[in-house]
């Protein structure tokens, strides 16, 4: 589903160059569920911005869904952007004045739907993430937690190949992380393939597999895993973690 | 996606509505100083004649004494009753007519209606067709009346109601210059803006007043009815008494038009208007160099200055003053699509490409500059009553048509897509990544 090479990525000002990502490889196979752990600084959202196409690469090579999208121009992306990808943000992101239906309805327009298609697709959405009824509220009417679900389901309605899922319970007071959470697994199990940047070892814990990013490469995952786990005192799912990758 | 985006920009006018107001307010302010001043010029400056203003001439002979010639002078704008009767029988042109301003009391005959001063002009038949009047009642003289010198008149319509009340007058007489003139005709409601058939000691200038009878031009010289207007005997006066002397005179006090089939007989008119004036110096006439101008109604009007440097200057005053709210736009906008750089950052996350942020945005654009000419159209409504309070003449110039109403939308229009080119361009260049992680 997504594979990278060498990637690297470097960030130039006339003064120094920072090297975000550098030598990164990395490969998610279809219907994965790969959480992304590591501290701040290390390019975990430099990571999710250029697999989600967000940002252009320095050097290395990048295949999404077979596509190698290296040298690609804006149309380009943005095309496979809108058919492959699905994005979740921390913030959630909706737009304020556009209802619950409009806001899911945005991704779909920009992919030349007709009206009866997207009528069907964003009730389909909505109803797959419990809001069926909210369908004519705003953003300011929900809650953080209805309001990451009506993420959920704008990132759904277009059936990505890949949802990309940065921090998505950041926000949330754990009864609703645990909710979304759940609504991700679910959304997993019927064969999306997921990529979750995460701070929070536990619900890194619940993916089936972690990708930890130090200073802009993926390093050991079963030793800096268990590592991470232990220095913020999840032992169990430390050992866990530990026994399952044994 | 283009009513996709026009809803886009229809909710976002609701979108801080004080920011939008200004917008609005701004684009509609300057765009209605320049429409009500433009709206001005373009009467002004009109062709009051569109199908024909190409075909109709004025001829312009210089027949004033050698003493004080310099090279480049204007010939006359009016010529002498020798060369009208001359270039009347000259068969030049497909219709051809001299016009003169005349002054005449009419008894109408009622007792409860006492004599009244009308103000007309004395033309031959082929004024009325040369200048699409409209009849009423009747038609024009005939040929022979005109030959004939007969005694007959062609009312305005406020006369004919003024006299004879809303009925067909036509075959009834009324008396004028102590002799009774029959009425052929009563014409409908003329008012050409500008008046360009009459641009010289016109009643009431170039833009108002309408003349209120018409009778053969060789029948008021019969009558030796004086010229109601500017007389120009070039510092030489008739050297013979009385009316004959005055119509052999080289005064200049009549004006000529002649109709050709295109614009095409323009120059041929001019060249036979050359060859006149060599004739004429065969006689013992125009002394100067030949010196003749042939100018269609648009070439007249420009001659005679119709459009007054004051109407120009202030609508070239009005559009600096429509930029300077463009700019006021611009930084408007800016503010308000700076403070949208997330939502930017979201839809190209999800999937919309540069050119689709253009266009939303620009459409976006485009709707504040629809309710900007909107409101900016009731404006220019205000504006052009309040020009209209300055004098008659601005009251006649100061009207709004359909044109002038499409334009003021259409500028406004064009004006807020314009000042949208910055703002917009700059929310093209939001990057997405940046944006979304500062939400």
């Amino acid at each position: 589903m997504l594979r990278m090479h060498n990637l690297s990525k470097v960030y130039r000002t006339h003064l120094i160059e920072t090297h975000a990502l550098r030598g990164f490889d990395i490969h998610v196979a279809k219907g994965e569920f790969v959480a992304v752990t590591g501290p701040s600084g290390s390019g975990k959202t430099t990571f999710l911005n250029i697999a989600g196409l967000l940002e252009e690469f320095t050097g290395g090579d990048y295949l999404l869904d077979g596509v190698n999208v290296k040298g690609m121009d804006d149309n380009a992306r943005s095309k496979l952007r809108n058919e492959k990808l699905g994005f979740i943000f921390q913030g959630f992101n909706l737009i304020p004045d556009l209802n619950l239906f409009d806001n899911v309805d945005v991704p779909l327009r920009y992919r030349g739907f007709n009206a009866a298609e997207r009528k069907r697709r964003i009730e389909e959405a909505l109803g797959r993430v419990g809001l069926s009824s909210r369908i004519k509220h705003y953003p300011a009417e929900l809650s953080g937690g209805q309001q990451q679900r009506v993420a959920i389901a704008r990132a759904l309605a277009g059936e990505p190949r890949l949802l990309l899922a940065d921090e998505p319970t950041g926000n949330l007071d754990s009864q609703m992380a645990r909710g979304v959470m759940e609504l991700l697994e679910e959304i997993n199990e019927q064969g999306t393939t997921i990529l979750m940047v995460t701070h929070d070892p536990e619900l890194a814990a619940r993916a089936q597999r972690n990708v930890h990013i130090i200073d802009g490469q993926v390093s050991d995952l079963m030793k800096e895993t268990s590592a991470s786990l232990a220095f913020v005192g999840a032992a169990s799912a430390a050992n866990a973690y530990a026994a399952d990758n044994t | 996606m283009f009513r996709y985006y026009f809803q886009l920009g229809i909710r976002s006018l609701r979108r801080n509505p004080m920011l939008t107001a200004l917008m609005v307010v701004t684009l509609a302010v300057g765009v209605a100083a320049s429409m009500a001043t433009f709206t001005v010029l373009y009467t002004m400056s009109g062709d009051p004649i569109p199908g024909k203003s190409d075909r109709l001439f004025v001829p312009r002979l210089d027949n004033a004494p050698i003493t004080g010639y310099a090279e480049g002078d204007e010939p006359s704008d009016q010529m002498t009753y020798i060369d009208a009767n001359n270039l009347l029988a000259s068969g030049q042109g497909v219709r051809r007519t001299a016009v003169y301003g005349i002054t005449t009391a009419i008894e109408s005959g009622r007792p409860d209606l006492p004599p009244f001063l009308v103000q007309g002009v004395a033309p031959t038949r082929d004024f009325f067709e040369m200048f699409e009047v409209p009849f009423l009642y009747g038609s024009a003289w005939s040929a022979d009346d005109d030959t004939a010198r007969k005694d007959v008149v062609v009312l305005s319509r406020e006369t004919s109601e003024k006299v004879f009340g809303k009925i067909n007058p036509v075959g009834k007489r009324i008396r004028m210059e102590d002799a009774e003139w029959q009425i052929v005709g009563v014409i409908d409601t003329w008012n050409p803006l500008p008046r360009y058939y009459r641009l010289i000691n016109g009643n009431g200038g170039s833009f108002t007043g309408a003349d209120q009878l018409f009778i053969p031009f060789q029948t008021a010289v019969r009558h030796e009815m004086g010229n109601s207007g500017n007389n120009n005997c070039n510092g030489a006066g008739p050297t013979e008494p009385g009316w004959q002397g005055w119509i052999k005179s080289e005064c200049d006090w009549i004006q000529f038009w002649f109709e050709g089939k295109s614009a095409a007989d323009q120059p041929r008119l001019k060249e036979f208007l050359g060859a006149y004036v060599t004739e004429q110096k065969k006689l013992g006439r125009y002394p100067r160099p030949v010196n003749v101008r042939m100018e269609n109604v648009m070439e007249w009007m420009q001659h005679l200055g119709v459009v007054s440097a004051d109407a120009k200057l202030s609508t070239w005053l009005a559009f600096g003053f429509l930029l300077v709210c463009l700019v006021n736009t611009v930084g408007l906008l800016l503010a308000k699509f700076s403070a949208r750089a997330g939502e930017v950052g979201v839809r190209r996350a999800l999937g919309a490409t540069k050119s689709e942020i253009f266009h939303q945005y620009l459409i976006e654009a485009a709707v504040v500059g629809l309710v900007g000419g909107l409101l900016g159209l009731l404006l220019s409504f205000g504006g052009l009553w309040l020009i209209s309070l300055q004098s008659d003449e601005m009251a006649t110039l100061a009207k709004m048509d359909w044109a002038m109403l499409a334009m003021t939308l259409s500028l406004s229009l064009a004006a807020s897509i314009l000042a949208g080119l910055l703002p917009t361009w700059r929310a093209c260049q939001v990057t997405p990544a940046l944006q979304l992680k500062t939400q």
